[in-house]
């Protein structure tokens, strides 16, 4: 899974969400990492809902325009969880080692 | 409709119609979205007076490439262009691999480090670069082997920087000599320059959704190339006056049009829909000999043996658009057959 996709998936965790909501979303949850553009977005999320992860919620007019929003499904869900944990377990790993590595004399490292 | 809606929706139309039926009126709401400030005054002159980002140009751009040019799951004709357009890449960056490669040899044995090899003649004694553009000239072209490499292994931006690097330093180079006199005006530098630029976009055919690119076979093919092409061509130059005639853009007529001889005459032993993509790369490649070798023509002009040059150059032109044009025919009737998307089938 890239980058935009997971943090797309993450955005519409708690609500489903319009297509500027997610840039907004995802510029924060990364803490302003991951700037999608307009065509990256629909780039990612044309495959998200072909995928069956993410799907069409409901329109609703805003300033003479038809908004739509995005709701994760089920699948998507169990997708990010299942991406999440991996990405978690990576961390573990590398934090685990990390913390062998480390000498008893703070800031510095064996061998 | 204002203008910066007006202006979005014309680089939409760089998007495939059915894709634009889907998800065009979504994505102009979104930009335009993005674009509110939250203050009237700057929204009102934006609406007018404001343009895409570049960033966003590029994005949309991305877009398109990844659905014109399909990878394996796009519709029959998306993924066909997909396929021509990364071979015929993949082609012309292994030509330029396998011409950058050859010189790096061929100069070690003009500098005499090859010692095993017969000394080089006199005539073809290295001079040694004047400034420090010669030497960039030099060496900024051994930049597309590792571009080659790069493009096969899948990365694909490594490939498009690495090419840049090749190109840019002789361009700048032929850009100060022309403006300075050194060198007389001439549009061939300029149409390799264009061709090249075109190269490093269809790099961008290489996106996520393509095929990986069968290593085994492409890296195979750069020793093999070397073999073919540009060492027999070194061995007749040096030990004859014959070829000293054929420039770059003879070479690359020539090139295409053992390609499209040798492809043709195999067509039958393969699957129509196996030889179709390699039918629109070599079009490709085959039209774009065909402009190197028509805009560099009336360069021949200012050289003293214009008329032997001018008449070698026609005939490579014209045997280029003989073996292309049928070829073209043949391709374009091949890729009619198939169905435009998926929803086709």
């Amino acid at each position: 899974m890239t980058e935009p996709a997971f943090f797309i998936l993450t955005a519409l965790l708690d609500a489903p969400r319009h297509g500027y909501g997610i840039v907004s979303d995802v510029a924060e949850l990364s803490r302003g990492r991951v700037q999608l553009k307009i065509g990256s977005l629909y780039g990612v999320l044309d495959r998200l809902v072909l995928d069956g992860l993410v799907e069409l919620d409901r329109e609703e007019a805003w300033q003479g325009r038809l908004r739509r929003y995005y709701r994760l499904t089920e699948r998507g869900r169990h997708a990010l969880a299942t991406e999440a944990e991996r990405l978690a377990a990576n961390a573990r790993i590398a934090s685990a080692r990390l913390g062998e590595r480390r000498s008893p004399i703070a800031g510095t490292t064996s061998s | 409709m204002n203008r910066l809606e007006e202006r979005y929706r014309l680089l939409l139309r760089l998007l495939p119609a059915d894709y634009r039926r889907e998800w065009e009126d979504d994505m102009v709401a979104a930009f335009l979205e993005s674009m509110d400030t939250g203050d009237a005054e700057t929204a009102a002159y934006a609406a007018d007076y404001g343009r895409p980002r570049l960033s966003e140009v590029a994005s949309v751009i991305a877009l398109a490439a990844r659905l014109r040019l399909g990878g394996t799951n796009a519709p029959p004709r998306s993924y066909a262009w997909g396929q021509a357009v990364r071979l015929a890449a993949l082609t012309a960056t292994l030509v330029h691999a396998v011409m950058a490669t050859a010189g790096v040899a061929i100069t070690a044995w003009l500098a005499g480090r090859m010692a095993w090899l017969p000394a080089p003649a006199p005539e073809w004694a290295l001079i040694p670069p004047g400034s420090l553009w010669r030497t960039a000239w030099g060496l900024a072209d051994y930049a597309w082997l590792p571009a080659y490499v790069a493009l096969v292994l899948g990365h694909r931006r490594i490939a498009q920087a690495l090419a840049l690097l090749a190109i840019l330093p002789p361009a700048v180079t032929n850009a100060v000599q022309q403006a300075t006199g050194e060198v007389p005006p001439s549009a061939s530098p300029w149409m390799m320059l264009l061709l090249d630029v075109v190269l490093v976009l269809a790099m961008s055919a290489f996106h996520h959704d393509a095929e990986p690119v069968p290593r085994r076979r492409w890296l195979g093919a750069l020793p093999i190339g070397i073999l073919l092409v540009p060492v027999p061509l070194f061995a007749i130059q040096a030990t004859s006056q014959a070829l000293r005639l054929l420039d770059w853009p003879g070479l690359s007529c020539a090139l295409v049009s053992v390609a499209i001889v040798i492809h043709l005459a195999g067509r039958q032993s393969h699957r129509p829909s196996g030889a179709l993509p390699w039918s629109l790369a070599l079009t490709l490649l085959a039209a774009a000999a065909l402009a190197l070798r028509t805009a560099t023509l009336p360069d021949h002009s200012h050289q003293a043996q214009h008329s032997a040059l001018l008449t070698i150059g026609a005939v490579q032109a014209t045997l280029v658009l003989a073996v292309g044009a049928p070829l073209a025919v043949l391709a374009i009737r091949a890729l009619r057959r198939l169905p435009p998307a998926a929803d086709d089938l």
